[in-house]
């Protein structure tokens, strides 16, 4: 089946006054109708960077994109303008976003932003009385107790878990065929988190959405995800599906991830911790960037190492892959060819 | 609404009180006699000391506060010692000519920037960013005064486009007033050609008025734009495909007006004060010139109400600010 949103080596860089960030290096990622994504990884590690970049969300400058495509359903989006990105977004991909508390305009009733988003949605054809009808529509969908009453509140004068609902619905009211949620439950409590996450599977069920999930906690995206990609340092070191990042993880980087995660018979001493920080993006280590808290780590992570399939639908970049080679073999190996 | 309006107003009763001991001791501690001023040039001894008492200026000063305000309480500004003519009458008078020309001022200060303050905001460090951050400095940095002298020398004495100075031309008939406000009462009037003149008139003398303010509302406006548009509900309403320019002129300058609001009374105040240098340069008659002259003179009455009624009307246009805001402010509106 062909992909629905197809990321072919992806590079972009934020001009800084200390010089070149290199946020995103060389990222590859597709995803096909129907699926829901995970993207994991720490803070910083350039997830969202990632996914606002391919949809023209990212300012400019002081960001540029160096190299790569972003297609989405076959049509090439790096290059649109503004206008054309603006058709894309909202009306085939939609986002929503971590804090629900600074997502929606203080000074303007949820309602009127519900219907202005509903209108641009539509490219203006659709008149405000219809744009309500729909804000309604989907304000029920959301399970919103009392939809009339919402739609005539102001954003302050309601609870965390209602204005991400709000901000669901509005994403969802166009029925688009991506959805991105950047960390959609970060902000809100346990019990709040759960009831949002539960929405979203049904939703995403219902609706026959894809799915591109932001998060830095595996368990969120363990109950709404099957494929999880995980970030690390604006690379993807691991691509899998969800059993197999959960029972046969390979990247380090992925395990300690793993050992982060509570768990209900474990003593909360007994969590694991990644001992070191992000490296300097500024001048980023060219081989493994994440050599350099790696316990595993050997003279072949300096050089690069690419993203490799180990199994089916199971891409790992490290050295410790089964059937690794360094380049340097590799190298000598193509010669030999020649 | 209603509750807060009415609180404000007690509160202003106080202030102006407050306002009042200030002034009021100022004056009287300044070098001067009044009773010799009052007396003239030519009075002798017995006469200067028959007007101080019967003025009231031979008591201590807490008794004459309280007779003072007595007398304001009774709606007696008293009259000028120098040249005896009651002071609510000079107020009259001089104070529409006042408020016309800050008004005009302030409205050519918020008409021009805040959308340029919006402007430079959306094209940060471009060149126009630039030329307006120029025009924004010098608002700052050029005396109004010398402004103003700049502007008659040129505009007005060399290339003859704009009048010298006054509210009218000198064979155009006043109109009848109404609220004392020239443009206002001739347009009230249907009298346009006499408008157009007012407003004419007070082109120069409001350029140079307006300059600073104008200089401050776009550095403030465009300092919150940025802010704003850097926000996540931008963000959102960006990623619903909403268009730029409803997200800047409606989402973004709804939050960033807010501040700029406030920039605006304080300007408006400080305008209201400040007309004298620009009102002695085009030689217009308003308060200002009034205030200036009484306070050279050391005359009491004169400098007394002028100073109570710019305050009050600080305090009131700081008061409708303040509305403003809960009308624009949801979270605002709900406090009160």
């Amino acid at each position: 089946m062909d992909s629905l949103l197809d990321i072919r080596n992806l590079s972009l860089v934020f001009d800084t006054f200390d010089g070149t960030y290199h946020a995103i290096d060389d990222v590859s990622l597709s995803l096909k109708p129907g699926e829901a994504l995970g993207l994991v990884g720490e803070t910083g590690c350039g997830k969202s960077v990632l996914t606002r970049a391919a949809f023209g969300l990212v300012p400019s400058p002081p960001a540029r994109i160096t190299q790569g495509s972003v297609k989405l359903d076959g049509m090439e989006l790096l290059g649109l303008t503004d206008r054309a990105l603006r058709q894309v977004r909202g009306r085939q991909v939609a986002m929503i976003f971590q804090d629900p508390m600074t997502y929606l305009n203080p000074v303007f009733k949820v309602g009127t932003q519900l219907v202005d988003a509903i209108r641009a949605q539509h490219g203006g054809a659709i008149d405000r009385k219809a744009a309500r009808e729909i804000a309604l529509d989907m304000l029920e969908k959301v399970h919103l107790p009392n939809p009339l009453r919402q739609f005539n509140s102001y954003p302050h004068e309601l609870s965390g878990g209602m204005r991400q609902r709000i901000l669901i619905a509005m994403a969802l009211a166009a029925r688009p065929k991506l959805l991105i949620a950047d960390e959609p439950t970060t902000a809100l409590d346990v019990t709040i988190q759960a009831q949002i996450l539960d929405l979203m599977a049904e939703l995403v069920d219902d609706m026959n959405l894809s799915m591109i999930m932001i998060s830095h906690d595996l368990g969120v995206v363990a109950q709404v995800c099957s494929r999880v990609a995980v970030m690390y340092a604006g690379k993807i070191v691991e691509d899998a599906p969800i059993r197999e990042i959960f029972e046969t993880p390979v990247h380090p980087y992925t395990k300690g991830l793993l050992g982060a995660l509570p768990h209900p018979f474990r003593p909360a001493d007994d969590l694991e911790s990644i001992p070191g920080n992000l490296p300097d993006l500024l001048d980023p280590p060219p081989g493994c960037r994440f050599a350099g808290r790696c316990t595993f780590r050997r003279p072949e992570c300096d050089a690069p190492i690419p993203l490799a399939e180990i199994a089916p639908r199971h891409s790992v970049a490290c050295v410790l892959r089964p059937g690794a080679v360094t380049p340097a073999v590799a190298a000598t190996k193509d010669l030999n060819h020649a | 609404m209603l509750k807060l309006i009415a609180k404000r107003m007690g509160l202003m009763v106080v202030m102006l009180l407050g306002l009042a001991v200030i002034t009021f001791t100022i004056a009287n501690v300044a070098p001067g006699d009044p009773a010799r001023l009052a007396a003239g040039p030519d009075a002798n001894q017995a006469m200067v000391e028959q007007i101080r008492v019967e003025r009231g200026f031979d008591r201590p000063l807490p008794v004459r506060f309280v007779l003072y305000v007595d007398q304001l309480l009774h709606g007696d500004f008293g009259s000028s010692v120098y040249t005896g003519r009651p002071v609510a009458r000079d107020i009259a008078q001089f104070l529409p000519a006042t408020v016309e020309l800050v008004l005009f001022s302030i409205s050519i200060a918020i008409v021009l920037g805040v959308p340029l303050g919006v402007i430079a905001a959306v094209r940060q460090n471009k060149p126009i960013d630039h030329a307006i951050r120029l025009l924004s400095v010098s608002g700052v940095a050029l005396p109004m005064f010398w402004l103003g002298l700049m502007l008659q020398w040129y505009l007005a004495l060399d290339l003859g486009l704009f009048p010298l100075g006054g509210r009218l031309g000198i064979f155009t008939d006043v109109p009848e007033p109404i609220t004392g406000m020239i443009s206002i009462d001739a347009l009230l009037r249907g009298q346009f050609a006499v408008a157009g003149e007012a407003l004419w008139h007070m082109v120069l003398p409001a350029t140079a008025l307006s300059f600073p303010a104008l200089a401050a509302i776009i550095r403030v406006n465009r300092a919150e734009m940025l802010e704003v548009l850097g926000r996540d509900y931008v963000t959102n309403a960006r990623a619903q495909g909403i268009g730029p320019w409803r997200i800047i002129a409606v989402y973004s300058l709804k939050n960033a007006i807010l501040p700029t609001l406030a920039m605006i009374g304080l300007r408006f105040g400080w305008m209201l004060g400040g007309t004298v240098l620009v009102e002695g340069v085009f030689d217009f008659p308003g308060l200002g010139l009034y205030a200036a002259k009484a306070a050279v003179s050391s005359d009491f009455e004169p400098i007394m109400a002028v100073t109570l009624t710019l305050g009050a009307a600080f305090m009131l246009i700081n008061l409708v600010i303040d509305l403003l805001y809960a009308v624009l402010d949801p979270r605002v509106r709900n406090q009160i």
